[in-house]
C-alpha cells in the first residue's frame, strides 16, 4: 500500500510542478490583481473534483473542531505561515523537488510546530472541545448535488469570466 | 509534447483527474496537513498518516522527475537574512495543519470539492491569514 502511495504522490508531484501550483504565490498574485493562473488552476480542479467526488461518494475530511473556532483560528495561522515562508504545503514539496533548499528548511521547521500542538495544546484542548465531522449537504439539509452543482456552475463562470479575452 | 507538458490548464487537469483515481481506486484522498505528524513519530490509527506522508515524499520525488525532465532543476541555497521567514514560517504551518485536522492548502483541492464544512471554515481562515500577513510584510 505504501507503494502505491508513493506512486500516486510521484504523480501529483510531477502535474503540481508542471502545473506551477503554489497556492501562498498564488493568493499574493490574486491580492496584486494578476491571479488568472491559480484562478484557472483552482476551478478547473474544483470542477473536475467535486463531479468525481460527488459520483464516488461523500466523505467528510478533517474534523471540526470547537463549533468551528479552531478551525478558523488554525487556518488564520497556516495562512499566516504560507505567506511568510512563500509557499503552501503544495508548493513547499514542489519547490523542494525543483531544488530550493529554503523549502527544506521550511519543511523541518513543521517540526516544532506539530510539536507544540500534539504533545502540549492537544492533550489540554481535546477534553473540552466537541469533534463533528458534517458536510454542507448535511449541515443545510440539502441534496448533495444541489451544493455541487452550485459549486461547479460558480466555478465555471469564473472560469470564462477570468480567461475572457480583452 | 514540451508545450504539452507546460501547459499549465492541462496538468491541472491531470492534477485533478488523478485526485478523484486515488478516490475512485483506494478509497484514499489526497490530504497534506495531518500526513507530517510522522515527523514527530505519530503514525495515526493503521498507519494513516504514513501512508500519507508517502504520498507526500512522492510529491517531492515526482516534482523532482519533473523539474530534471524538462531542465528546471536548479539547486539553491537558502539567503541567510531570509532564514527566519522559513523557520517562523514552517512553524505556523506546523501548528495551522494539527490544531484543527484538515487545514492544509489540500482543503482547496480535496475538503471543499468533498463538501467538508471544515475545510470550508479552514479556507476562511486562510484568507485572512494570507491577506494579513502580505498587507503587513508590502506595507
Amino acid at each position: 500500500m505504501l507503494l502505491i502511495g508513493l506512486l500516486f504522490g510521484i504523480g501529483f508531484g510531477f502535474f503540481v510542478q508542471r502545473a506551477g501550483l503554489c497556492f501562498s504565490q498564488g493568493f499574493a498574485s490574486l491580492i496584486m490583481g494578476k491571479g488568472k493562473r491559480i484562478l484557472t488552476i483552482w476551478f478547473i480542479i474544483l470542477i473536475v473534483t467535486s463531479i468525481g467526488f460527488l459520483l464516488l461518494g461523500l466523505k467528510p475530511i478533517g474534523q471540526i473542531r470547537g463549533a468551528g473556532f479552531f478551525n478558523i483560528l488554525s487556518g488564520i495561522i497556516f495562512g499566516a505561515g504560507i505567506a511568510l515562508s512563500g509557499g503552501c504545503v503544495l508548493g513547499t514539496l514542489r519547490q523542494l523537488g525543483e531544488g530550493n533548499l529554503f523549502y527544506l528548511i521550511v519543511w523541518i521547521s513543521f517540526i516544532p510546530g506539530m510539536w507544540l500542538v500534539v504533545k502540549v495544546l492537544d492533550p489540554m484542548l481535546l477534553k473540552n472541545y466537541n469533534v463533528q465531522n458534517i458536510l454542507i449537504p448535511q449541515l443545510l439539509s440539502i441534496p448533495a448535488g444541489y451544493v455541487t452543482g452550485t459549486i461547479c456552475v460558480i466555478a465555471l463562470f469564473g472560469l470564462l469570466i477570468v480567461n475572457k479575452k480583452k | 509534447m514540451r508545450k504539452f507538458f507546460s501547459t499549465y490548464w492541462i496538468m491541472a487537469f491531470g492534477f485533478a483527474v488523478l485526485n478523484v483515481f486515488m478516490y475512485m481506486s483506494i478509497k484514499k484522498f489526497w490530504i497534506g496537513g495531518s500526513s507530517f505528524l510522522p515527523m514527530i513519530g505519530v503514525m495515526g490509527d493503521n498507519n494513516k498518516f504514513l501512508f500519507a506522508f508517502v504520498v507526500n515524499l512522492g510529491v517531492i520525488l515526482g516534482s523532482f522527475i519533473g523539474a530534471k525532465s524538462f531542465g528546471e532543476f536548479k539547486l539553491r541555497m537558502p539567503a541567510g537574512k531570509d532564514l527566519w521567514k522559513a523557520v517562523l514560517g514552517g512553524a505556523l504551518i506546523g501548528v495551522g495543519v494539527t490544531l484543527a485536522p484538515g487545514t492544509c492548502t489540500t482543503s482547496f483541492v480535496t475538503g471543499i470539492p468533498m463538501l467538508s464544512v471544515s475545510s470550508f471554515l479552514s479556507a476562511a481562515g486562510i484568507f485572512v491569514g494570507v491577506f494579513t500577513v502580505y498587507n503587513w510584510m508590502t506595507n
